[in-house]
């Protein structure tokens, strides 16, 4: 491992950590930031972040609404009506439970109500099962949140502090959704710094909305809208996504000054440098990545690794520029669009367009499938035959029975 | 980098286990993760943790294939798993038994740790939980983590969930564990077939993974196949009943969650099916005439 340059890299003035859940990190992230309101509804393996707010609250440690709902749907109604009066929402939720509140996802992000909700990435069946897979997420993909995916609990916990400055910058005013990988993180302990109250408090100042709903000052929100005005409407929500790009990099680079911390904004790099082919991946299969991209550069071979953070706003621009040099590329997907691959795979090869190299899915860990070294060793050696223009397949399911490699 | 894998059974402590490891060498400026088996786990049900230990941070996020160590929290496991399946050669075994390592077969001569973590957990906590005691027995065996960091990582964590005074009754008998621990070599006899699993190609798997009733290599699929997964060892009770108190109302065979209590005549007695009976209580708990009891099923 080459701690030097690797963003994650601890501190030399560290503060005692606390061994926790990537969930227990996600619940104290969301107190740390002082939140108002929590709506919530219980569904694995997302259960245990609620569970430490509900903690929270009854322990007096943190001012706010549990509010114990009926429905996902319910939860997201109440998260958008509870953001519309000028309250700071969290909740969190996973697969079947994010599925149920999709139609709601829709009544966020335009009007643009800055909740922020944890995802524990879970496959969405049927098939029932309650491992990790993007298949939850992805279908929200077009809803106008803003989507991320960490690779450790210490940055589920940080991101849950980005997270609400930068839903509530008011060139961005949407909803953001950070997802951590069911069970890999959700159910696993580490290590994690927890910053102090007054810092985090230096670093988001508390919301201040400009129209509430708020009967002394009377005001709508979300009332029916012809086409008259819908154009308009999307394309502002388009500009927001847009906007949203520069925010996360300040914010980002604003928090790492304040708490030593540099994830590096919209998407993360490790050792590419000088690299001749790259992988890109999204979650926990970028940390253990890491350990293979070492293990390959001491083999003399120049491989590097660009870690995808948020998936929306998407990094066109970054990833363009950070492959420039690259002479082929592998994407890692979780998840599958029933079109010739994973969601990642099609937009890595859309935000490419014009350039030539040649640009290879690698499918593996759908279902919670383990995502091995031995795999990940694979994709960089089907992405290194492609950069030397042999003939590989461009959509590669790893580790699955009945396809050879 | 140290692994463990530590097999116990659902309701036994194994995750909490792994995760207070996790926390005494952190405590000792080392850097280390924890994570149980990503399976639906009940009470009573063969669980995995495992931990990771390091003086560098971990990066790797995959499970644990080739451990340096396997702690086994109970040992009617031996029975039916390959506990030290993937374990290095020059791995170690902490294993809770009343015997000595000479006499535990694992079906490989390895270097063993064993501590009748049960009977030390009775005495001092006055419950069979052995997840404390045997991380006693790991620091004397293996080494790697001083004693004084796990009774402090033990207050810790047990301290802050259930209170300082059971934070500290834990860690005495921790400490208990790792005086008494034996240490020797294990003997290796028995020849441990690893479980066959059925794993079909994607074109072999029916269309939409719709099953009936099959039967493959590995043994039985489809409707019926659960058959095949006997649980008896689940049970750390099970229920005898009296057959002169019993009114025949039948509210056990209503309610039993399994199907384990079947009318074996017209007069409609009742037989309990224990290989399939995790020993819940439920039935115990409906019967309104007391006449079910339960007993221990292991000790």
């Amino acid at each position: 491992m080459n701690p030097e340059t690797s963003p994650n890299s601890p501190r030399t003035h560290q503060q005692p950590k606390k061994v926790i859940t990537g969930d227990h990190a996600v619940a104290i992230g969301a107190k740390l930031c002082r939140v108002d309101v929590v709506p919530a509804y219980p569904i694995t393996p997302q259960t245990l972040i609620i569970e430490h707010i509900a903690d929270f609250v009854s322990d007096g440690e943190l001012d706010a609404k549990f509010l114990t709902m009926e429905s996902e749907h319910s939860v997201m109604s109440a998260a958008a009506a509870a953001s519309a009066s000028g309250a700071r929402v969290f909740t969190a939720t996973s697969s079947q439970g994010l599925a149920f509140m999709h139609e709601m996802l829709y009544a966020t992000a335009p009007l643009r109500l800055p909740v922020v909700m944890a995802n524990a990435s879970r496959t969405l069946g049927g098939p029932p099962g309650i491992w990790c897979e993007y298949n939850d997420s992805m279908g929200a993909r077009d809803s106008g949140w803003l989507q991320l995916y960490v690779e450790d609990n210490q940055e589920a916990l940080d991101m849950v502090i980005q997270c609400f400055r930068i839903a509530e910058d008011k060139r961005v005013l949407l909803p953001v959704m950070p997802c951590l990988d069911g069970f890999v993180l959700t159910h696993t302990v580490e290590p994690v710094e927890v910053p102090e109250q007054e810092e985090v408090d230096l670093f988001l100042p508390a919301y201040i909305p400009d129209i509430t709903l708020d009967p002394a000052r009377p005001s709508m929100i979300g009332t029916f809208m012809p086409a008259e005005y819908i154009m308009e409407l999307r394309r502002q929500t388009a500009g927001a996504m847009e906007s949203a790009k520069k925010a996360i990099g300040e914010i980002n680079d604003e928090f790492a000054r304040r708490f030593g911390r540099n994830y590096g904004g919209l998407i993360d790099t490790y050792r590419m440098e000088d690299a001749e082919i790259a992988l890109i991946t999204m979650g926990t299969v970028t940390s253990t990545s890491r350990d293979v991209v070492d293990e390959l550069r001491r083999e003399g071979r120049k491989v590097g690794l660009v870690k995808l953070r948020f998936f929306r706003p998407f990094p066109s621009e970054e990833l363009r520029k950070v492959l420039s040099g690259v002479s082929a590329v592998g994407v890692f997907d979780r998840s599958i669009s029933f079109q010739g691959g994973g969601q990642s795979y099609n937009e890595v090869r859309s935000a490419l367009f014009g350039m030539t190299i040649p640009i290879i899915n690698h499918l593996a860990g759908l279902g919670g499938r383990d995502v091995t070294r031995e795999q990940i060793m694979k994709m960089f050696e089907i992405t290194l035959k492609a950069a030397k223009g042999e003939k590989v397949n461009l959509v590669n399911w790893h580790n699955t029975r009945g396809e050879t490699l | 980098m140290f692994e463990v894998r530590f097999h116990g059974r659902g309701g036994q402590g194994a995750v909490m286990a792994a995760q207070t490891l996790a926390e005494a060498a952190v405590i000792e400026g080392n850097y280390a993760v924890a994570f149980p088996f990503f399976g639906a786990e009940r009470r009573g049900a063969p669980v995995l943790a495992f931990t990771r230990i390091d003086n560098k941070k971990i990066y790797s996020k995959t499970q644990v294939y080739a451990p340096d160590c396997v702690v086994v929290l109970d040992d009617t496991l031996l029975d039916t798993i390959d506990v030290v399946a993937g374990l290095k050669p020059e791995g170690i075994v902490v294993i809770n038994s009343k015997d000595k390592p000479e006499d535990i077969d694992l079906g490989k001569e390895l270097r063993t740790g064993a501590i009748n973590a049960t009977s030390v957990a009775l005495e001092i906590l006055k419950a069979p939980i052995t997840n404390t005691t045997i991380l006693g027995a790991f620091a004397k065996a293996t080494g790697i983590i001083k004693i004084e960091s796990l009774e402090e990582a033990i207050k810790r964590r047990f301290g802050e969930k259930l209170g300082a005074l059971v934070g500290e009754r834990n860690a005495l008998a921790a400490r208990t564990a790792f005086e008494k621990t034996v240490i020797g070599k294990s003997k290796g006899i028995k020849k441990l077939e690893p479980r066959k699993q059925w794993l079909p190609t994607y074109q072999e798997l029916p269309v939409g993974g719709a099953l009936v009733e099959g039967k493959t290599d590995a043994g039985l699929i489809g409707p019926g196949s659960f058959i095949e997964n006997k649980v008896m060892g689940w049970a750390t009770f099970r229920p005898l009943r009296d057959k002169e108190k019993c009114t025949m109302c039948l509210l056990c065979w209503f309610y039993c969650p399994e199907g384990t209590i079947v009318r074996i005549s017209d007069r409609g007695d009742l037989m309990t099916n224990y290989d399939y009976c995790k020993g819940c209580g439920v039935c115990a708990n409906e019967c309104p005439v007391d006449a079910i009891k339960m007993v221990r099923a292991r000790v």
